[in-house]
């Protein structure tokens, strides 16, 4: 059973975005992601609303104190095999906010994150490309 | 006996027509995908969708009742299932037949948003109340039009079975006879599989997913593959009756792959309606005039 359930996450994977404090640049590249000249459906990628229906967790930028509580139980919402996903660099590693009084730090400090696009923002390619990575983890067996 | 769990495990019940509904999901959301100029999924997307879903963890919010939780799924999938006997998939005569078996499916295939609507209920989520509400206000509101657009062709043939039915039209194509009543079916379809226009029960900008915001895992594949079930024995219905019957098997197939195209680009054309512009166009606008048809189809007899 165990190939055949990989083989299905590897070609469905059902996200849900979150913005933990960005300045909105990557969520409009994120969005950009899902329009039709790019069309992530042709590789089973699909924007979903509920957490419960997620696969992946996309994050953007640094977690602010407001955003923290709020990030952690949105994760923990989500059934397992749950990965993670940081886009931009405020994401990866805080950025330009990193030590902002309001700013807890990256989202690696709180949660595993699975894969991390650099980039700031990163481009619609660079995010896609970032999804074909975590595919191939997820192929190998690497995260979780 | 043994034909009995043929008929219930592989053809046309079971294995049949879930692979049927799988295949049938793909093309519409193919289909979507080209109108809207992109590629569009791979054709194993919704068998991957599903068996994903049915490998990961099933989460049970706090305080729902256990048994209702894993038990509305179920039956919605047994009652689509249940329902594929007694049409005639695949343009062979129905597994099983009986007198009134047309409205004994109707109501089966009504099981799904029933218990969609139920699910929602269940959890303390807002947004599963809310859509929950929609899905059970809109069942209201296409029902009753959409079991009379199919009591059209039952009418003129004066009898509830469907195998009669189709005997007693004789392959006539009752689409020209009983346009009012086409359409209808036609947007009654939509309504119960919510797709666009009739979404907003679902309506994931807004409501999150609607009435199965809180469900992951194995129920959420259940009503994904339920979906699938009903939106084949849906076309399997309306081309049956509206579009000369079965015919061979070939030639009912094309029937269906063009009823689907025809209601994938209704759904690609259409925006959402919202739930009050819903109720209002189908107590207003279709009751009146699927009952103007069957007043038609009452005073020509049996056309």
């Amino acid at each position: 059973m165990e190939p055949i359930l990989t083989w299905a996450r590897v070609n469905s994977i059902w996200a849900v975005h979150f913005n933990s404090g960005s300045c909105n640049g990557c969520d409009i590249e994120i969005l950009s992601t899902l329009t039709p000249y790019y069309d992530v459906e042709r590789l089973g990628i699909e924007l979903r609303g509920s957490p419960r229906h997620a696969d992946v967790l996309v994050v953007t930028g640094a977690v602010t104190r407001q955003a923290r509580d709020r990030l952690l139980r949105i994760h923990a919402q989500m059934p397992d095999p749950a990965f993670v996903m940081a886009v931009g660099t405020c994401a990866i590693g805080g950025g330009v906010f990193q030590g902002c009084y309001n700013v807890v730090g990256s989202v690696s400090d709180l949660l595993p994150v699975d894969m991390a696009v650099p980039g700031c923002p990163p481009r619609p390619a660079a995010i896609i490309a970032g999804f074909a990575a975590l595919m191939e983890r997820i192929r190998k067996g690497e995260p979780a | 006996m043994l034909d009995d769990l043929f008929a219930l495990l592989v053809f046309p019940g079971g294995l049949f027509v879930v692979v049927c509904g799988l295949v049938y999901m793909w093309l519409n959301r193919k289909l979507i995908a080209r109108l809207q100029n992109r590629i569009g999924p791979r054709w194993f997307q919704p068998a991957a969708d599903t068996m994903k879903l049915l490998g990961n963890e099933e989460i049970m919010p706090a305080g729902v009742d256990p048994v209702l939780f894993h038990l509305f799924p179920l039956l919605a999938a047994a009652g689509a299932l249940t329902a594929a006997l007694y049409v005639p998939l695949g343009g062979v005569n129905p597994a099983f037949s009986f007198e009134g078996d047309l409205i004994v499916t109707i109501t089966l295939l009504g099981l799904l948003t029933l218990m969609t609507g139920l699910a929602g209920s269940l959890s303390a989520d807002r947004f599963a109340l809310v859509g929950a509400n929609r899905t059970l206000t809109q069942l209201f509101s296409y029902e009753v039009p959409f079991l009379l657009a199919l009591l059209g062709p039952a009418l003129a043939a004066g009898s509830w079975q469907l195998q009669e039915i189709l005997a007693s039209h004789g392959g006539r194509w009752l689409l020209i006879m009983q346009p009012i009543g086409f359409v209808v079916a036609i947007l009654g379809l939509l309504g119960k599989l919510e797709l666009h226009p009739f979404d907003a029960p679902e309506a994931n900008t807004e409501i999150v997913a609607g009435a199965l915001t809180e469900y992951s895992g194995r129920g959420l594949a259940l009503f994904y593959l339920s979906r699938g079930i009903e939106l084949v024995i849906g076309l399997t219905l309306v081309s049956a009756l509206y579009l000369g019957g079965i015919g061979s098997p070939l030639a009912f197939l094309a029937k269906t792959l063009g009823l689907l195209l025809g209601i994938t680009l209704i759904e690609a054309l259409m925006t959402r309606l919202r739930i009050d512009q819903t109720v209002s166009l189908w107590w207003r606008l279709m009751s009146v005039a699927v009952l103007v048809q069957l007043l038609i189809v009452v005073i020509v007899g049996r056309i």
